[in-house]
């Protein structure tokens, strides 16, 4: 009884040991690498938001618009931007080669797949960006276009094109990911599609007759807009 | 030949200086739709050179954008009146009159190419264009806008009319006291639309690649004046009477016609950063023509359609002009917008800043660039309503007076329009004291 469970303790033992042996070396290498990446990282952020000044690309954020899109006050600074960035990438960077230490199937894979994915991720980034750049843009033209022709709402009708907009790219990021292409694409069709059933009905049943109206009071206004308002130039 | 103007007029134009071979004078008409006033203008061009220019060959070019009315059959087939009845003198030389549909962007600047490129390919001296829906236009006219040019050394001869008060609030409120301000010449109409031309200017309009932006529409002659005063060529005005036409097209969009104005005058200002920044202060421009009074047409103002039209851009915009604006400026805008009871006041300090804070944020975002224009209009609509609801019961001298002195607001504010555009510092601008006497204005020479 005793040599049983003497055996028993030893093979305990045995495994522990063979674990130690086998995960601790890893991990402690795994928790240095990261130590070091998190010093890498800020320092090099340190050194990249004291020392690049990046104009070039300051002027590029504001004549672009994309400082007034993310920064309200309109302070985005290509700089911080760039260390941000950095900062992250690094980060990633040393997590991936933290996992690859430990050299199992399930690291591997998720090494395999964050690597396989990050063009992916990238394009799908720059889609989304560009779609919300340009729902903000286009936004704001029908923001202006409501405002000066007097209709009524212009906001909702600025809101409602930069919803479009971003939901078209949403999708098409979404596309590029493979990321739940079927369910995106059939939400995209069905509210379009009811959207524009929406709209028929609205105008063709409760609709044309307010905008007959509009219409016949625009012309009129416009009659007297010439008739009365100013010879401008 | 590349860059040859011959070359790039169109076949039936072609073939029309073919056979007129040169030119010594050329009368530009643009038109669209004006088959109810062109007759009278052609008639009074055609007057106009056999009164004051019977010696010199003469050339009436319409330049027409697709009228779908009879305006280019009036031109061509409208018989000239007996010369007796005139009282001129049989010209020793033709008049040919010429009706070619110009093509490219429809629009004045494209119809002015066409012109231009008529007036080169002529040889001519002279070239003067005036606007097909004239109403007060007169033999004399032609004389004024083409004797300082052809007798006077002059390249660039611009209107000088009587209007209404409310007539012209882009010029007053915006293009005139701005481009004064900037190039240092008092051109007090510098987008009139009526204007003598010399050879040479012409060529260097001609030599210039913008032609296909808003300089197409809208824009060029506010871009003419400019290039001739930022240039150095020499500029001069001719008193022509009342400006009296038909009203503009109802549906034509006040926002477009801003936008391509003002964004022209921004566009320029970029363009001549260099010229304007080393200039201060400004000086009268020749004046010619005797100047007499004159009866104008009323015109009636919608006060309140404006005043809303601001209050719904506070409500709406101020997020688009956060980009431009200062936050003190934006402020006080905002502030005004709160404003439901008379007097509503914009005062002239603010207006200064609004607009060379809109110049500067345009050259540094170009991509916000047809954003930030286009939501001037109601801001501009503001300094309208308050320059109506302050001139309501003046005089049109007392009126000249008060644009005076929003003029020299502009010029006074140059210093921080200068260091606005160059990312300095911004020194205080302070609302300037009310002129006990009228400045003078320009000098007369008859």
């Amino acid at each position: 009884m005793i040599r049983t469970l003497q055996e028993v303790f030893n093979r305990a033992v045995e495994n522990l040991y063979f674990q130690v042996t086998t995960y601790l070396p890893p991990l402690l290498v795994a928790i240095l690498i990261l130590l070091v990446a998190y010093a890498l990282a800020r320092s090099i952020r340190w050194l990249l938001l004291h020392a690049f000044k990046g104009l070039a690309a300051d002027r590029f954020l504001e004549e672009s618009g994309l400082s007034s899109l993310f920064a309200r006050a309109g302070r985005l600074r290509a700089a911080a931007l760039l260390a941000t960035f950095v900062y992250w990438a690094i980060f990633v960077i040393a997590a991936l080669t933290a996992l690859n230490v430990f050299d199992t199937k399930l690291t591997s894979q998720i090494v395999e797949g964050t690597v396989f994915l990050f063009p992916k991720l990238l394009t799908a980034g720059a889609i989304l960006l560009a779609g919300v750049w340009l729902g903000h843009y286009f936004g704001r033209s029908v923001l202006l276009w409501a405002c000066n022709e007097e209709l009524p709402r212009p906001r909702l009708l600025a809101s409602l094109t930069r919803t479009v907009i971003v939901f078209v790219a949403v999708v098409v990021a979404a596309d590029a990911l493979n990321f739940a292409r079927n369910v995106f694409l059939a939400s995209f069709i069905i509210l379009t599609g009811a959207a524009a059933l929406a709209a028929s009905l609205a105008f063709g049943l409760g609709g044309r007759r307010a905008f007959e109206d509009y219409l016949e009071r625009r012309s009129h206004s416009r009659a007297e807009t010439g008739k009365s308002f100013f010879q401008h130039l | 030949m590349p860059g040859d103007p011959a070359s790039l007029l169109p076949a039936e134009a072609l073939s029309a200086v073919t056979s007129i071979r040169g030119a010594d004078i050329v009368i530009g008409i643009p038109s669209y739709n004006n088959a109810r006033t062109i007759g009278h203008v052609v008639y009074a061009a055609h007057a106009g050179l056999a009164k004051y220019f019977p010696q010199f060959t003469g050339v009436i070019v319409n330049s027409d954008g697709g009228s779908r009315d009879e305006t280019r059959d009036i031109v061509l087939s409208s018989r000239f009146p007996d010369a007796h009845v005139l009282m001129v003198s049989t010209p020793l030389k033709p008049v040919h009159r010429l009706s070619f549909p110009y093509h490219g962007i429809p629009g004045k600047g494209s119809a002015f190419r066409l012109i231009f490129q008529m007036a080169e390919s002529l040889g001519a001296k002279a070239c003067a264009v005036v606007d097909s829906d004239l109403r007060s236009i007169t033999p004399e006219w032609i004389e004024l806008l083409i004797r300082p040019v052809l007798h006077n050394g002059y390249d660039f001869v611009a209107p000088y009319y009587h209007r209404h008060k409310y007539d012209g609030t882009i010029t007053n409120s915006i293009v005139y006291p701005l481009t004064r301000a900037l190039y240092g010449q008092r051109v007090r109409q510098p987008i009139g639309g009526d204007f003598g031309v010399s050879r040479d200017l012409v060529s260097r309009y001609l030599s210039r690649q913008d032609w296909e932006t808003d300089v197409a529409r809208y824009g060029i002659d506010i871009w003419m004046t400019t290039i001739a005063v930022a240039e150095g060529f020499r500029v001069c005005q001719s008193f022509l009477g009342a400006k009296l036409h038909d009203a503009k097209d109802p549906g034509a969009d006040l926002s477009a016609m801003l936008h391509q104005v003002v964004g022209s005058v921004f566009a320029l200002m970029q363009e001549y950063s260099g010229v304007w920044s080393t200039r201060s202060g400004s000086h009268d421009v020749d004046l010619f023509g005797f100047r007499y009074d004159v009866g104008l047409d009323p015109v009636e103002v919608n006060l309140d359609r404006m005043k809303n039209a601001f209050r719904n851009g506070c409500e709406q915009l101020s997020e688009i002009w956060a980009i431009a604006l200062q936050p003190d400026t934006l402020a006080a805008i905002l502030q005004l917008g709160r404003v439901f009871s008379s007097p509503f006041h914009l005062e002239d300090s603010l207006w200064v800043r609004v607009i060379f804070e809109f110049a500067s944020a345009i050259q540094r975002k170009p991509i916000e660039r047809m954003h930030l224009l286009k939501s001037l209009t109601p801001l501009y609509l503001a300094r309208v309503a308050s320059f109506v609801e302050e001139t309501r019961t003046m005089t049109a001298s007392e009126v000249e007076q008060r644009i005076e002195e929003l003029c020299l607001s502009f010029e006074e504010g140059k210093p921080y329009l200068t260091a606005l555009w160059a990312g300095k510092p911004l020194p205080h601008l302070s609302p300037r004291a009310p002129q006990s006497e009228p400045p003078g204005l320009e000098v007369s020479k008859s």
